[in-house]
């Protein structure tokens, strides 16, 4: 009974706002239901709290606050709206709530989804529903490759981002060889794959390459081989992720490969994963980020922002998220609807200017934001001069370098 | 008194159908939909673990794995969604079969250790075979065709998708009310004597195996195209402990007791995902707790149990204290 007695509110609530968009709210009709809504579906439980999280919420409030305080009376709407769900890593969630984002809570823009699958299932939604989705914290190239559609974008970083670019800067480093170990499912094949190719194309070469169990908590088989393979690598990819990355730098230390002369890469990395290891569990490591909340004034200004508002620092995830947010929203006002296809139209080819990228453009073959990437290297404890200051650029990996070619399979 | 007739089965089973009926009016149609997909999987699980007496922590690889097929099957012949249901449904009659012919002899955690190690297994091929399963990524836009009707919007999906969960439930309904069904449960309460009476419990058990698969394949294949993706969600073990806690939470041999479980858990998962609580596990966890600890046969055995005791009040003479049939565990 209770059960019957919650649902005829929900349905009641429901009722009752459809009644109020039908009414008055009809008018210009430029903005739907007379305000923008934002929607951050993300993971507010799980391994992507942290890099993503309930923070990335607070980023794109800090979007609206930012859009708001530029605009003023000249803002399309005054009445923009976001709200949080949670998917909780499992794709059924993330598809059930799309919908409802969507067709309940009168969302015009789905932002963030990490989790290839779930980020795939919101943009079939997406898809159907003829509403956008920016996608920020998802791997996956097929989110703009054979699954691209015309509502869906990737913002942000994806798999070829990541390989391509640690393994073209080592390797042109002079780091020629190198054995890659990297864990066995979608997202691991993914990077092992375009390691090799960037690798070899930088005229390096892959002595091995090793598939390890996922998930794994001991790599010791792989790691004690390392410094006895012929020719001897210099640098050992790890293309884990999250907890077996983890693992793994701790295994790798134990076993001192460093001082063997064994060096670490690492595919994939976030400025929380430093922050639960520590840096000197990672020092000298290198990986590629793609944005930085101490590289420079104007990426410090947002951050001390964010760090006022959440008490912590951003990872490029949160700042990825706040630009999304505000692109969106500019072109909202661009436009002067929040219809999307004409969204869509304001998007496409758009360049981006904002704290997140200078160099950013939203291609318009397949919806992905091409930026600049930056290998970054760990830096040791004693080079550390506040909390959350662990990361140095060493070089800058240009937009039109950093992303792939756009797949001719994406037929938007 | 004509409350108590009232309560009888068949005014308890309207309500049932009633409600089956208006739900999507209620509640947000895909959640209904999802209510009713793991209301016939937990009614699946429920027929081995209340009835049969075993425990399977394996019944992601039907669930999942018919999910897998009844994908496959809509997405590359474009037949109707209920074939490539019923053939999501057999594929997991078929795998049942080596499965539970290998683990029907073990009893008890025995047996739930070897089911979850088989769907681990499963899991496994699903994760590898990139080319067929889309590995992480899953399988995804899987269409739901039916003779060009446009069933796109899930409010009318779901009463497309209604008569197969209503049909499983009637099967399990019937199995359990069947001669098979009896035989079941005299090798749940006693399998030495009802091996003693002539019946060779190791093949009944593989049966109700076979039949518990296909029916959470059939759940499993209407959740799928429900969603339009087959996802590495629905075979891991995590979708295993799902059902067996549904069942727990509803009521160990009940049946029913596994739909109100159900609802209970995929509205409290659809309530947590917008509530903006973090931690989502400590509080369904908690939930589960208080219901075992509160509620010892299940949300829907209790209140069973309390219907019996005031009819029994209403009534001249006490009735001995039978042990009734069907009761929990």
């Amino acid at each position: 009974m209770r059960l019957l007695g919650r649902s005829a509110a929900v349905a009641a609530a429901g009722a009752l706002l459809a009644g109020c968009a039908g009414g008055p709210g009809g008018g210009g009709g430029a903005i739907s239901d007379d305000k923008v809504v934002l929607a951050v579906l993300t993971d507010q439980s799980g391994v992507y709290a942290d890099l993503s999280g309930k923070n990335a919420v607070e980023a794109v409030k800090m979007a609206v606050a930012d859009f708001k305080a530029k605009y003023g009376d000249k803002a399309v709407t005054e009445n923009i709206e976001v709200i949080g769900a949670d998917h909780q890593n499992k794709p059924e969630v993330a598809n059930s709530k799309a919908q409802e984002l969507y067709d309940r809570q009168q969302a015009d823009l789905i932002l963030d989804v990490p989790t290839s699958s779930a980020a795939l299932a919101v943009a079939n939604v997406a898809k159907t529903k003829k509403k956008i989705f920016i996608d920020v914290g998802a791997a996956t190239t097929e989110l703009t490759g054979k699954q691209c559609n015309k509502y869906t974008f990737h913002y942000g970083y994806n798999s070829y981002m990541l390989a391509h670019g640690t393994g073209t800067a080592l390797t042109k480093d002079g780091a020629k060889n190198w054995y890659l170990v990297y864990p066995d499912y979608a997202f691991g094949q993914d990077m092992e794959k375009t390691f090799q190719a960037s690798i070899e194309a930088a005229g390096g070469k892959v002595v091995k390459s090793d598939p390890t169990p996922f998930p794994n908590d001991n790599f010791s088989t792989f790691l004690l081989k390392a410094p006895d393979l012929d020719p001897k690598p210099q640098v050992l990819g790890a293309l884990q992720a999250g907890g077996d990355l983890v693992n793994l730098v701790k295994q790798y230390n134990e076993y001192k490969l460093r001082d063997k002369g064994v060096n670490l890469a690492v595919g994939l990395m976030f400025l929380t994963d430093i922050h639960s290891l520590g840096p000197d569990a990672m020092a000298g490591t290198r990986f590629t980020d793609f944005w930085y909340w101490n590289a420079d004034e104007n990426n410090r200004a947002w951050a001390d922002k964010f760090h006022a508002k959440t008490g912590t620092r951003p990872t490029a995830v949160h700042a990825a998220d706040y630009s999304a947010a505000l692109q969106y929203l500019e072109a909202v006002q661009r436009g002067g609807t929040d219809k999307a296809d004409d969204v869509v139209a304001q998007l496409e080819g758009h360049k981006v200017d904002d704290i997140f990228t200078a160099t950013g453009t939203i291609r318009a073959e397949d919806h992905l934001l091409t930026h600049d990437a930056y290998l970054a290297e760990v830096k040791p404890s004693s080079e550390v001069k506040e909390p959350w200051d662990y990361e140095k650029i060493v070089s800058t990996i240009p937009a039109a370098e950093a992303f792939q070619q756009p797949d001719p399979a994406c037929k938007l | 008194m004509i409350l108590s007739k009232l309560a009888g089965r068949p005014f308890l089973l309207a309500i049932g159908l009633l409600v089956a009926l208006i739900l999507p009016w209620f509640v947000y149609p895909p959640v209904a939909m999802d209510i009713l997909c793991w209301a016939l999987f937990a009614a699946a699980v429920d027929l081995l673990l209340g009835f049969t007496g075993l425990l399977s922590f394996g019944h992601a690889a039907f669930w999942g794995g018919s999910a897998y097929v009844t994908g496959l099957i809509a997405l590359h012949s474009g037949l109707p969604f209920p074939v490539a249901v019923l053939g999501g449904a057999l594929f997991a009659a078929v795998l049942a079969v080596p499965i539970g012919f290998l683990s029907v002899r073990l009893r008890g955690i025995y047996f739930a250790m070897v089911t979850l190690a088989f769907a681990q297994m499963v899991y496994f091929i699903a994760n590898q075979w990139r080319d067929v399963t889309g590995g992480e990524n899953g399988l995804q836009g899987i269409p739901k065709e039916l003779f060009g009707l446009d069933l796109s919007d899930p409010f009318f999906f779901y009463y497309a998708g209604l008569p197969f969960i209503l049909a499983g439930l009637l099967v399990a309904w019937r199995i359990v009310r069947s001669p098979f069904g009896r035989v079941l449960m005299s090798i749940r309460d006693n399998p030495a004597r009802a091996r003693a009476l002539g019946y060779s419990i190791d093949r009944y058990k593989l049966l109700a195996f076979v039949l518990s698969a296909a029916l959470s394949g059939l759940a499993g294949g209407v959740f799928t195209i429900g969603h339009g993706f087959a996802s590495l969600q629905g075979v891991y073990w995590t979708t295993s402990g799902q059902a067996v806690m549904m069942v727990v939470l509803g009521g160990i041999g009940t049946l029913w007791g596994g739909t109100i479980g159900a609802a209970l858990v995929v509205q409290l998962h659809d309530y947590l995902a917008t509530a903006g609580f973090e931690e989502t596990g400590i509080i369904t966890g908690t939930i589960f707790i208080l219901v075992v600890l509160l509620f010892r046969r299940g949300v829907w055995g209790t209140a069973r149990d309390l219907i019996a005791a005031r009819q029994a009040r209403g009534r001249p003479a006490p009735e001995p204290d039978q042990p009734k049939i069907g009761a929990t565990v």
